[in-house]
């Protein structure tokens, strides 16, 4: 096998894209284990939620992007809110094993309840930019995938600097680090909790969103993503959001790799590979000791 | 006495979930005083402190604070109205500076009140300053210690519950604490500490109240409970109801 250039790069910048979009998801997830201690196994069908909600506005918007991708974070992003509000903020600290059963019961309902309205037929979504892309030399990349990649890097700018320098973001990181010292400043660790499970699921109405041109919709993309999520957010170690990120990075270029050269199984499975050798080898996680983490 | 307590607390009961820890404590702190609490392993001093501060559960009995009962307040809104709250142990945000500590001291402040304040408790303990950006974690303990009460500091309490400010520090440093919150009294702040170092403790309060079993035991002008044989020999070891009965 000859090996293309162009291709490489083509695969390079596609995983890149990738796995930017698959951080959206893993750091929501971190950023939920870190302030609340729960796992939200319902975080993928909040990210399906978002592509639908960008599938089905999109046509109504006359297939304009931007209005139908801020819709898709807005409804997502309050969709986590009431869900936090009616079901996590019942769950205590400590009752870790109501909080799997809550969110893995949420995420079933999710699930077959988009089954059941919108049936499991894949669908592709067309926006007003279609197949149009740029070319550079042999290299091609749609509008929309150009788009999806640098909607992620601007959101986790975003985040950066909400998380450093916003009370808002402080607070978040605070509760995570320390919820008795958190009471002693008054924070008020419900609202705070709030927040960031709305900020997370807006984060996945973001990646949702952005990828329903790029993938095909179906109710049960949400699972097929979650588990890397974990897989990642379990790798950088949990609660370490630029681990996360560069995880997914990685993760996104591996796939996008392994998917152009090797079989599709080989990419399905490498992630959890590595899981299960990192967990081994490092149990922390591969980026315990630095960066900026909220637990 | 004439001027209104800075804090009142009738029949004051309270605990954990289904469990009340301590009973019926009935007390009032006098403005700009210094309380030290004593009691052994169990008495219930900590569980006093939070009742106060509202980080447990209340079960009856008055809270009454500037003419008000507080009890059913949350604990942000307490700090709000002057009530500040120094858990005991490391009581920080380890994998921040002090810088972002600080700041987030000021969580309940409007933010142009930030800096002011900050500048106030950098003048109070200048070690912190230095430590401006060091994770606070990797502060000792007694730098830890005092970065804790700056951090409440910094909202200007009326009144400031310690709880074993003094743990596990060198006798240098914990006489830097006592000097410390002797210091923020003489500003009118009034303070109830929790101490395990007994001696220490009397020296600097005004008034001691000392527990056993939940209940409110003893009570007096700190110079007259430290001269008192039960407290001394209570205090060489063994509790303070087997000293008495004995």
């Amino acid at each position: 096998m000859t090996i293309d250039l162009a291709y490489v790069l083509e695969l390079v910048l596609n995983g890149l894209m990738l796995g930017l979009l698959y951080a959206l998801i893993a750091v929501g997830l971190a950023l939920i284990f870190g302030v609340l201690q729960i796992v939200n196994f319902a975080h993928g069908e909040l990210m399906m939620l978002g592509s639908f909600t960008m599938a089905l506005l999109l046509p109504l918007f006359g297939l304009s992007y931007w209005p139908s991708l801020a819709m898709a974070v807005i409804v997502t992003a309050l969709v986590g809110a009431a869900f936090y509000q009616f079901f996590l903020s019942r769950v205590e600290q400590t009752e870790f094993e109501r909080s799997i059963l809550i969110t893995l019961g949420l995420s079933m309902v999710l699930l077959y309840g988009a089954q059941y309205i919108f049936s499991a037929t894949p669908r592709m979504v067309d926006t007003s930019w279609g197949f149009e892309g740029i070319e550079i030399g042999a290299i091609r990349m749609t509008w929309t995938r150009i788009t999806g990649g640098a909607v992620a890097l601007v959101a986790f700018a975003a985040l950066y600097v909400l998380l450093k320098w916003t009370q808002l973001g402080r607070a978040m990181r605070a509760v995570a680090q320390n919820r008795e010292a958190a009471l002693m400043v008054g924070l008020k660790p419900r609202v705070v909790s709030r927040n960031a499970v709305t900020l997370a699921a807006g984060l996945c109405g973001l990646a949702g969103g952005a990828l329903a041109p790029i993938q095909l919709v179906q109710p049960g993309m949400g699972q097929a993503v979650i588990f890397k999520a974990f897989a990642l957010v379990i790798i950088a170690g949990l609660g370490n959001i630029p681990g996360a990120i560069a995880t997914s990075l990685a993760l996104g270029m591996l796939e996008s790799w392994i998917g152009g050269f090797y079989d599709m199984v080989w990419q399905e499975g490498s992630v959890f590979v590595i899981m299960i050798v990192a967990i081994i080898l490092r149990p922390e996680g591969l980026f315990q000791a630095r960066g900026m983490r909220v637990g | 006495m004439s001027a209104r307590p800075a804090l009142e607390l009738t029949a004051l009961t309270a605990g954990y979930r289904d469990v009340p820890i301590i009973h019926d404590i009935s007390l009032a702190l006098a403005p700009g005083s210094i309380t030290t609490l004593i009691g052994g392993n169990g008495a219930g001093k900590s569980t006093l402190l939070r009742a106060i501060y509202g980080t447990n559960r209340w079960f009856s009995g008055q809270i009454v604070y500037r003419g008000e009962d507080i009890h059913a307040l949350e604990p942000s809104e307490r700090l709000r109205r002057g009530i500040a709250f120094v858990p005991q142990g490391r009581c920080n945000f380890p994998s921040m500076s002090v810088a972002e500590n600080l700041k987030l001291g000021c969580y309940t402040l409007a933010a142009r009140l930030h800096r002011p304040r900050i500048d106030r408790v950098l003048s109070l303990f200048p070690m912190l300053r230095t430590k401006w950006s060091s994770a606070a974690g990797n502060l000792s303990g007694g730098e830890q210690q005092v970065l804790e009460i700056a951090m409440v500091l910094v909202t200007e309490p009326s009144l400031l519950l310690l709880d074993e400010p003094s743990l596990g520090l060198s006798p240098k440093m914990q006489a830097e604490v006592f000097a410390a919150v002797r210091d923020i009294a003489a500003h009118g702040v009034t303070a109830l500490v929790v101490e395990q170092n007994v001696h220490g403790a009397l020296l600097v309060s005004d008034t001691a109240v000392v527990m056993e079993l939940g209940r409110k035991f003893m009570e007096g002008p700190a110079a007259s409970v430290r001269d008192d044989p039960r407290i001394r020999e209570a205090y060489l070891g063994g509790n303070i109801k087997e000293t008495i009965e004995a």
